[in-house]
């Protein structure tokens, strides 16, 4: 098999990356400690959880995490009612300056604020660019609420306040590239972006985790995380949230044109490949940290490079928004696609899932023959694809063109 | 409904033949499979791998979807990862400790080492380059584990090794030892031919007697990995009648001759003396080829014989009758041929200790089989000539190889051994451990001398 060189960095609005793998605002980046380790074991770089100014009081409850199970997948989603760090600007100013002092260029350092008056935002960049950051991250979209005029609302929910306070940030920022993170919790997402990008912002990072319940205890009727008998909405992350994530970064990096660092669902090489084909430059990672460690760090880098190695791609940049021509409109499908499934009978275990599937929820078009061999009547198949969702066997239904037209339902 | 993906052919299929006992993973199978995996913080399977497989960061990988990082970490540790996937006694090694099996089953280490060996195989990727010609050579003697593995340690580090082997192909008690239902031969080869894209060159048919003539050859060292090709015999009355075989030439003339044996003609109802694999793996061919009844007698209980777990259930389901606590008394013979085999049941004198010493016969419990073959399988023994006749080396008892703990060096400078020619026999991998760490050995042993 033949090989190319393979060259993992990236650079991102002017700043080099190693990899494009970054750890995201979060726990695993609010301790000087976990951070070093972090990066020692090869994270391209971290942003350092969001930070406020010194008299912001910050009060956190406990527990904040919940996870959510799928059958017997554990962490399938994470919520948190987490809010930004206890730890203030005078403590992250200096892990800035430890962090940039042992690193160098070889990481880069990023941080997160958030604020509530212009005095405050501006101070926050002020300090963090003398402690010689790399890239500044505003959050906008702390689902626990930001600290702006309308109490537990996000700034990002706001297209004037976005506009407004990321001018605020940029004037204060001057050269430092500003990030904006923004949330999916907005009719329209497209238009909060614009708003970042006629601020002045360098970049999106896109997006925050989800408002959601994540689940009630059925014997005390307490919904979780039970906080002394009460609880409150979650930010959800994790695999859960990842085609939410994979919709708006390529909704983003078609209308926008801003640069984007993606977030929200990836656990895997595969899933951070699949953010930047559709248009993320770098990727943030908190969840799969928080549940498999920092080590995962060397699947993404080995992944990702034999990948490129064996597709002969030997630079990420070639990856970006890779997929975006093949994302169009729903009016813009062709209306002329007919396919039905065939059912490779060799792979077929006869469970009978594509059969259920089809009589309750497609088109009564798979019957059960003899020996309970799934057969599939072309010219009642729409061609749905519900079977080939449901089946078991990996490649056993295949949806492949027809000539046959269909027959329509007359009663 | 057969069971198209089961990983172990059921008893019925696998007595048909010498097909291989376990199948490789489907991918669903072993993502499945790995995605069970705990990945326990301090994995205790890490720490019960005698070579070092950092096991829990390779199923990591196969979880995260990166199946070249997964073979990478395995071959980084053990060049055979092939072949020890399917031999290796897991449930003794890293799968005892598995944190799962408190919640459920343990992980099936081995047939997920087995699955990236083969992925990879398959897909014929080449070896790591090499770091950096050193035009410094060395001569391993012996082509088993041990021997593979320092040679490929070393070809990777840039010496030039050359693999002297007595027999007509490499990979000594894999190749000769093992039969196809639990290691294919082309699997072996296939590994072996890994280990050449490495550099290693192997000449085969070539038995060294003289380690003088290697130094003058200008080879800087030497590594003896010769194992022990000699079959030990009880020294039963009736032993050289015809139909008695030890079951390293009875292995070996299975597995050259494909299962379709020429020279051995084992009758209808064979007696295999011995609790150990190799004992196992002699049963399991006499019932592939044709016997109706095969008895396994060996000294020890059922949990006390020194087979691996494993194996002993394979050859129960398979229909071996499994005598335990038995001393075989004389082997009866007719017209120079054997006819009969006779035992009697022991107790031990202390307890915890498993040797013919220490059996005590008990009276009245004599018994006698009608038998065709007898294969006695009770251990091996040094090619004590050959090895007797290296100079300057060491040896202990019969032709054992004295070499330090840790360094493996023997007690001639420049001259090192591992594997079974001195730790007395035991697994392929700890073979492959010890052939590592003789490796790191000769390395610094060289690096000294420069």
């Amino acid at each position: 098999m033949k090989t190319i060189p393979v060259n993992l960095g990236i650079e991102f609005c002017g700043v080099k990356f190693n990899n494009p793998f970054i750890l995201s605002a979060a726990p695993p980046t609010d301790d000087l400690d976990m951070l070093k380790r972090g990066l020692e074991m090869g994270w391209a770089g971290a942003v350092l959880k969001t930070t406020s100014v010194e008299k912001n009081k910050v009060e956190l409850v406990y527990p904040m995490i919940s996870g959510l199970s799928f059958e017997n997948k554990k962490v399938v989603g994470m919520g948190n009612i987490d809010l930004i760090s206890e730890h203030h600007i005078d403590l992250v100013e200096k892990r800035i300056e430890v962090l940039k002092k042992e690193f160098g260029d070889e990481r880069v350092i990023a941080a997160s604020i958030m604020g509530a008056k212009k005095e405050d935002w501006q101070h926050l960049v002020k300090r963090l660019k003398a402690a010689g950051v790399d890239i500044i991250e505003c959050s906008f979209s702390c689902p626990q609420g930001s600290m702006g005029e309308v109490p537990g609302a996000m700034l990002a929910q706001s297209i004037p306040a976005t506009e407004m306070v990321t001018r605020w940030v940029k004037s204060a920022a001057k050269k430092t590239p500003v990030v904006i993170k923004i949330t999916p919790m907005v009719a329209d997402i497209v238009a909060v972006a614009n708003a970042v990008k006629k601020g002045g912002a360098d970049a999106i990072c896109a997006s925050n985790t989800i408002p959601s319940l994540m689940g009630i205890d059925i014997e005390n009727f307490i919904p979780n995380p039970n906080v002394a008998g009460k609880t409150t909405y979650s930010g959800l992350s994790g695999p859960a949230i990842k085609p939410i994530t994979l919709k708006v970064i390529s909704e983003l990096s078609k209308t926008v044109g801003l640069p984007i660092t993606g977030t929200g669902g990836a656990v895997n090489w595969i899933d951070a490949l699949e953010f930047m084909l559709c248009g993320a430059t770098t990727v943030q990672f908190c969840t799969a940290v928080m549940h498999y460690g920092y080590d995962i760090i060397e699947d993404l880098c080995e992944g990702l490079a034999f990948y490129m190695e064996e597709k002969g791609i030997s630079r990420v940049k070639d990856l970006i928004g890779k997929s975006l021509p093949y994302i169009v409109g729903h009016d813009d499908l062709s209306r002329k696609n007919r396919v039905t499934s065939h059912i490779d009978l060799k792979k077929c275990v006869r469970c009978g899932l594509c059969y259920y599937a089809c009589q309750d929820g497609g088109h009564q078009a798979i019957e059960l023959g003899r020996e309970r061999r799934p057969e599939v009547d072309e010219e009642k198949c729409f061609g749905c694809g519900l079977c080939q969702s449901a089946c078991p066997i990996d490649d056993c239904i295949e949806l492949k063109e027809s000539e046959k037209p269909r027959k329509i339902a007359t009663v | 409904m057969s069971n198209k993906t089961a990983t172990t052919l059921l008893p019925e299929e696998r007595k048909k033949g010498f097909r291989e006992i376990h199948r490789c993973y489907e991918p669903h199978q072993a993502y499945l499979e790995a995605s069970r995996c705990l990945m326990c913080e301090d994995a205790p399977c890490t720490k019960g791998c005698p070579a070092g497989v950092d096991i829990k960061a390779f199923i990591r990988k196969i979880r995260f979807h990166n199946l070249r990082g997964a073979i990478r970490e395995i071959r980084e540790a053990n060049v055979l990862a092939g072949i020890c996937g399917k031999v290796c006694p897991q449930e003794l090694l890293c799968q005892k400790e598995c944190s799962n099996t408190e919640i459920d089953i343990p992980i099936n280490i081995a047939a997920l080492q087995r699955y990236v060996a083969d992925v990879e195989l398959r897909r014929s990727v080449s070896p790591s380059a090499r770091q950096f010609a050193q035009r410094i050579k060395v001569a391993i003697i012996g082509s088993g584990p041990a021997g593979l593995a320092v040679a490929a340690n070393l070809a990777q580090k840039g010496y030039e090794v050359t693999i002297f082997e007595a027999e007509a192909k490499p990979g000594g008690l894999l190749t000769y030892g093992i039969p196809p239902h639990r290691l294919p031969s082309s699997a072996v080869q296939k590994e072996i031919r890994y280990i050449k894209r490495i550099g290693v060159k192997i000449r085969c048919k070539t038995k060294i007697m003289n380690i003088d003539e290697l130094f003058k050859k200008d080879f800087k060292a030497i590594f003896i990995g010769v194992g022990l090709p000699g079959a030990r015999k009880i020294g039963l009355p009736g032993e050289n009648l015809k139909g008695v075989y030890t079951a390293l030439e009875f292995l070996k003339d299975v597995i050259t001759n494909k299962g379709r044996t020429k020279q051995t003609k084992i009758g209808k109802r064979v007696v295999v003396i011995g609790g150990g694999d190799v004992a196992m793996d002699a049963a399991s061919c006499a019932l592939r080829l044709g016997a109706q009844r095969v008895d396994l007698v060996c000294l020890e209980g059922y949990d006390e014989m020194p087979s691996s777990p494993e194996e002993r259930r394979i050859c129960w389901e398979e229909g071996v009758e499994i005598n335990t606590r038995v001393m075989p008394l004389k082997i009866i013979g007719s017209k120079g041929r054997v006819t009969g085999y006779k035992g009697i049941g022991i107790r031990w004198r202390k307890p915890g200790l498993f040797i013919p010493s220490n059996a005590i016969p008990i009276p009245g419990t004599e018994f006698s089989l009608k038998v065709d073959t007898v294969i006695e399988a009770i251990g091996q023994i040094p090619d004590t000539g050959n090895v007797k006749g290296f100079k300057g080396i060491e040896t202990a008892g019969p032709g054992y190889i004295v070499a330090k703990k840790k360094t493996f060096k023997t007690s001639r400078p420049g001259v090192f051994a591992a594997g079974d020619i001195v730790n007395r026999g035991a697994t392929a991998v700890q073979a492959v451990a010890d052939g590592n760490a003789a490796a790191e050995a000769i390395d610094a042993y060289l690096k000294r001398k420069r």
